[in-house]
């Protein structure tokens, strides 16, 4: 008997990881020959990997609203009085 | 300088570093006012240790890592909290996606993506959105892996939660994610 769907999901992640035992990875293999949802799960689980490896890096332009600047300048300003 | 011109300087960096490194919290936090709070948090640490500020990393620098530290500590609170929830008899729930015999549910078999532009900035935007719709915890463990490049024995040290609770977390985060990236960018 092999390996549900719900293991195979796991053991992907496992793999991806390095931490997978030889068994495990025999396993996967077995069910991945002969289970195409668990084999799309894994390459669009690799699809969403190299989408935030390659836009992790980029720049977000969210800027911080002003009225939330001045709380930050105001809530500065009380720890200067407090300590005064 | 003195404690009091330093700290004069804090406030000029809240105008000179508080929108990029808001742009980075907000990526790594469920919501946008937690995002603010860390972000204040900061600036009063920085403002409560200027004078460990010896100027060896640039103000930046020095800026991020204590936002940085900000944010894990967020972590380790969401984590904490999780684990009494569990504690509580609170179950996360698999059924959804997979029956009892562990295969897909019929609601959830994946479909076939065809090709993905990976490259795509509305891609990453619903990936992004995706990651805010997991439970907390799972989301912060999802950020640490694969935005922040955190090995797994890192992450559990640092959340206090064990391998096979971050196996079960990381699992349930790629289903659902996966499940939400399904529905939101091929029936558009």
């Amino acid at each position: 008997m092999g390996i549900s769907c719900k293991q195979a999901t796991d053991y992907i992640s496992k793999k991806e990881e390095g931490k997978i035992t030889i068994w495990q990875r025999y396993q996967l293999w077995r069910h991945l020959a002969e289970c195409y949802l668990c084999k799309r799960f894994e390459k669009q689980n690799q699809q969403i990997h190299t989408c935030i490896t390659e836009h992790k890096h980029e720049d977000n332009h969210e800027k911080l609203p002003q009225e939330d600047k001045n709380s930050i300048l105001q809530a500065l300003e009380n720890a200067e009085k407090d300590e005064a | 300088m003195d404690l009091k011109t330093n700290q004069h300087n804090v406030t000029a960096w809240v105008n000179d570093y508080s929108d990029i490194m808001y742009g980075y919290v907000v990526q790594r936090v469920k919501d946008t006012d937690t995002a603010k709070d860390l972000l204040q948090e900061t600036f009063l640490a920085a403002w409560r240790n200027v004078e460990k500020y010896n100027g060896d990393a640039s103000v930046k620098t020095w800026l991020f890592t204590i936002l940085k530290n900000k944010i894990i500590d967020h972590y380790r609170k969401v984590s904490n909290r999780h684990t009494e929830e569990l504690a509580a008899g609170e179950k996360d729930n698999d059924s959804y996606y997979f029956d009892h015999t562990g295969h897909w549910t019929k609601e959830t078999y994946p479909s076939d993506w065809g090709n993905i532009p990976l490259e795509s900035k509305e891609f990453y935007a619903i990936l992004g959105s995706g990651i805010k719709k997991l439970k907390e915890v799972q989301a912060a463990v999802f950020t640490m892996k694969y935005l922040d490049g955190m090995e797994s024995e890192e992450i559990c040290k640092v959340l206090n939660i064990t391998a096979s609770n971050y196996w079960v977390l990381i699992h349930r985060a790629k289903v659902q994610l996966r499940a939400y990236l399904e529905v939101n960018w091929l029936v558009r």
